[in-house]
């Protein structure tokens, strides 16, 4: 029997044996190819990230009513490094995990109106209901920000800045990770703080 | 309270509200004082209280995956400094796919306030705590206030407040009991693994969790799998972790929970050291020139021929020998070579294996194959198989037979096929090489310790020198006609001896069961013996079917087909990571017998390095299980009356250490040795370097060893006085 072949049927047996929970995913890492993903955005356009090849592109997870999300949208903050990002020519997708039901969970119209209320500038927003996505890069808060260089290859994942607090005041002291990751790429660098610590509200899964 | 404050409030975030204590929507705080009254140059005890809506949380230290830890911003007189907030033990509360660290119902956060010695005596201190912390249910909401504190002050502290006395003892249970360094946090094939000395009062935890102080060190969400190691004490618990994205920069400490049967938690600060690769070898195994080890390895592999693991093969071979009395020499020659090719690539192969794993950075020792137990599983089973085959309940087919006899089926009369028998030979060949390995006898240890820390192209020199020492005797016998031929006619005997020699075969097997009960518990003997039920009753199908008129021959086979690998995959799962030594079977059971033992205590480096400075003699007894000299050596020297007399009378610590599975505490001590595999026995001088004892003891030699301890100080009484 081939070690693909042995491995399933192992863990399956362990399973079998109610003894112990394998967690059997593949976890996002940087400098590997970042997970693929299929989602649907508040228009109904579906976006994928083998389509999106050439392009630099920076996933935010939120979820409007976090008060850490509130702290970036609130400041001016979040908008700010959107526009910033799409004039350097990267795409911007706003993911919203919260399942249905779940707080922070929106129609494509509440999603379009927040958009708008808040003078935000996503390349577009991703529903992303059912989780998959979120699962798929481990994203565990809100906000959680993950940068994708133009050859699909995961750069930067973690938090949005260095200061974990709800205080807006802190907007101003922060080191943000991801515009440090956009200067390192720009400058043709190693982006020289790949992994941090994502901070706020949990992903409503 | 202070309801017009409310609605002005609710739009400036964050919200603040003065008092003591102060209610917020979802919490209750408090700032109280363990006594009343405080006095100058003392310290006084405060408590942060946060009362929790039912369904919210506020969070540990670490919060986990989301989530803020609670936080005081004081405004304090001159003079007057508060410590740090302390956490009590967190609950694990998981939220979908992640999880998060935190209390229910109540947060108690004590926290320690410096007063100057010089403080008037009659003024009142006055302390003010700007408190932020997030609370959560589903959604999160960060909160504050300010919650105004003012103690009197008097010469001497005043009585504990008992208003507050159980709330500050219930802060005081959750608080770590103390550090835990004797840990080891290594990076596995499968994830990584914290092994941890447990403390005295906890050997037999029911619940084991580990709180990472970082993020990033684990996934905080998985499952931790926990088994207590099969020490000889009981007195470790290993942890299987899943690596988060900074294992390997993170900090490792963290918060080890306990929880034993009578449902008492206790928590314990974790500093784990981060596992090592085995070292390059200190000087002196540099020193061991390679004609030496070379030497060593080839003389090694001799004994090896005479261990009591290797007995069984050796048997089989002796039997396949007596078979090739009928066969040319040149057929023997052939025979001899197959052989010796076998033993020389298994060598290789597992040279090369055991290579490619230090270089992973897994610092496993040679021994490494019976402390996996689908390993073992498996090899009871071909044991078992073989055993049947011989004793004559089975006829196997040319393969099992000839792995199992070499060219034995040459012996077999009529039914002789003179070509049959090289790749049978190559086969036991590297059977025998197989069971050998575990085998560390004497002169085994040191060369393969020199051999693991050199270049490749020297470490395969000495492991293949040492396969050749194992192949030579049965070259020579081949090779040597004066010496073959001194061997006894084939005959009817040979029919008796192969019966006999069933009974070896099936004493491995029990042996290789009783080492499985060690790693794997009841759980793991019960699947092996299960698998043994279906390999035996699939094999006894096809023999029944095999002259049966088709299909039967051909279902038979397909039944001892499935029926194998059933059994293959009931070995595998011997490696479950819930399969565990329960708790209720400790190993005590091999130490009540009514034998004597010296007063012993399991080995940790910290319990060495502790007694060496103490200038304590220390003897330190590394064994396994499955290490039958360390089994002879146990019962024949170190449990005489006159040894244990004799380590109590010269205050010696005995420090045992088990690795019948991996430990990598020991396997970093070995190599400290230059070894890779037990016996070892060290023997700690008061002062000065250890000695290392012979790999086989005898009570003379363990008697007089502990006798030239003797004088408490020699240096004294030979009148060096510094």
């Amino acid at each position: 029997m081939t070690r693909s072949l042995t491995r399933p049927l192992i863990v399956a047996g362990c399973l079998v044996l109610a003894l112990t929970v394998q967690p059997a995913d593949a976890k996002p890492e940087v400098g590997k190819p970042a997970p693929d993903f299929s989602v649907a955005d508040t228009t109904g356009k579906t976006w994928s990230l083998a389509d999106l090849a050439g392009k630099g592109l920076i996933l935010e997870w939120t979820n409007h009513d976090c008060p850490y999300v509130r702290k970036h949208y609130g400041s001016g903050n979040m908008q700010a490094l959107q526009k910033e990002a799409r004039d350097a020519g990267y795409l911007w997708l706003s993911v919203i995990s919260s399942a249905p039901g779940k707080q922070g969970h929106v129609t494509p119209a509440q999603a379009d109106e927040l958009t708008k209320s808040r003078g935000a500038a996503p390349t577009a927003v991703l529903l992303d209901g059912d989780g998959a996505m979120g699962l798929a890069y481990g994203a565990k808060t809100t906000p959680n920000m993950f940068v994708i260089d133009g050859t699909g290859t995961l750069v930067y994942m973690g938090g949005i800045d260095d200061r974990p607090t709800t205080d807006p005041a802190d907007v101003e002291r922060a080191e943000n990770y991801v515009r440090l990751a956009m200067t390192d790429l720009a400058a043709g660098r190693p982006v020289s703080n790949p992994v941090t610590r994502p901070y706020g509200c949990s992903v409503k899964y | 309270m202070r309801h017009g404050l409310v609605l002005p409030l609710l739009l400036l975030p964050p919200l603040l509200v003065w008092g003591n204590p102060v209610s917020t929507e979802q919490v209750t705080a408090r700032l109280v004082a363990e006594r009343l009254v405080v006095a100058p140059g003392e310290g006084a005890e405060l408590l942060l209280v946060l009362d929790i809506r039912p369904g919210w949380h506020t969070y540990w230290r670490n919060p986990g995956d989301s989530g803020e830890p609670p936080r005081i911003v004081w405004e304090l007189p001159a003079g007057v400094a508060a410590g740090t907030l302390q956490f009590p033990a967190p609950e694990l509360i998981r939220v979908g796919p992640l999880a998060n660290f935190g209390y229910s119902n109540r947060a108690l956060h004590p926290v320690s306030l410096e007063i100057p010695a010089n403080w008037p005596v009659g003024e009142p201190i006055r302390v003010r705590a700007l408190a932020h912390w997030l609370v959560c249910e589903e959604h999160c909401i960060p909160e504050s206030a300010v919650l105004d504190l003012s103690l009197p002050v008097a010469d001497r502290p005043g009585p504990p407040d008992p208003e507050v006395a159980r709330l500050f003892q219930e802060a005081r249970e959750g608080l770590p009991l103390r550090a835990i360094s004797d840990a080891v946090l290594r990076a596995t094939p499968e994830g990584a693994r914290l092994d941890v000395a447990l403390p005295a009062s906890v050997r037999r935890p029911v619940v084991v969790h580990f709180f990472p102080s970082t993020w990033g060190l684990i996934e905080h969400a998985a499952e931790q799998p926990w088994r207590l190691a099969p020490d000889a004490d009981g007195g470790r618990v290993q942890i299987e972790l899943t690596p988060d994205a900074e294992f390997e920069s993170a900090d490792p400490g963290g918060l080890l929970v306990l929880r034993s049967g009578d449902g008492v938690s206790r928590s314990y600060d974790l500093n784990p050291r981060r596992g090592v690769e085995v070292p390059p070898g200190p000087e002196t195994m540099s020193s061991l020139g390679l004609p030496l080890a070379l030497g060593f390895a080839f003389l090694g592999g001799l004994i090896l021929n005479l261990m009591p693991c290797v007995f069984p093969v050796l048997a089989i071979k002796v039997l396949s020998l007596a078979g090739q009395g009928a066969l040319d020499l040149r057929r023997r020659a052939v025979h001899g070579l197959s052989y010796t090719a076998g033993v020389l690539v298994f060598f290789a192969l597992l040279g090369g294996l055991l290579l490619g794993l230090r270089a992973g950075g897994a610092a496993l020792g040679w021994g490494f194959q019976l402390q996996y137990p689908p390993f073992v599983a498996l090899m009871a089973y071909l044991f078992l198989v073989l055993g049947l085959a011989l004793a004559g309940a089975l006829i196997l087919g040319a393969r099992l037979m000839g792995l199992a006899g070499g060219s034995q089926g040459a012996s077999q009369g009529s039914s002789r096929r003179p070509n049959q028998g090289l790749g049978a030979a190559f086969a036991a060949g590297a059977l025998a090489a197989l069971v050998a390995a575990p085998c560390t006898a004497p002169f085994m240890g040191a060369a393969l310790g020199y051999a693991v820390t050199l270049a490749w192209p020297l470490a395969l020199a000495i492991l293949l020198t040492l396969g050749l020492g194992l192949a030579a005797p049965f070259l020579l016998l081949s090779l040597w006609p004066a010496l073959a031929a001194r061997l006894p006619r084939p005959g009817p005997w040979m029919e008796v001896l192969k019966q006999l020699l069933a009974f070896p075969l099936f004493g491995t097997a029990a042996w290789l069961l009783w080492v499985l009960s060690v790693q794997s518990g009841p759980t793991g003997v019960a699947l092996v013996l299960s698998g043994m039920l279906l390999l035996t009753f699939g094999l006894w199908v096809r023999e029944r079917t095999a002259l049966a008129a088709a299909p039967w021959p051909w279902l038979g086979t397909a039944a001892s087909v499935a029926a194998l690998a059933g059994a293959l995959w009931l070995a595998l799962l011997t490696e479950c990571p819930g399969i565990e030594t329960p708790p209720n079977t400790p190993g005590a059971e091999w130490r009540t017998e009514p034998r004597p033992q010296p007063d012993q205590e399991p080995y940790s480096a910290e319990r060495l390095a502790a007694a060496r400075a103490e200038g304590r003699p220390v003897l330190v007894n590394m064994t396994a299980a499955w290490c039958i000299t360390c089994l002879v050596n146990e019962r024949v020297a170190l449990s005489s009356r006159r040894v244990a007399e004799q380590l109590a009378a010269g205050d010696v610590l005995y420090l045992k250490g088990d690795w019948t599975n991996r430990d990598p505490a020991i396997t970093d001590y070995l190599a400290g040795f230059g070894r890779t595999g037990v016996p070892i026995y060290v023997l700690y001088p008061r002062a000065g370097e250890p000695r290392v004892l012979p790999q086989i003891l005898t009570p003379a030699i363990v008697e007089a060893a502990i006798a030239s301890l003797g004088d408490p100080d020699p240096g004294l009484s030979r009148g060096e006085i510094p």
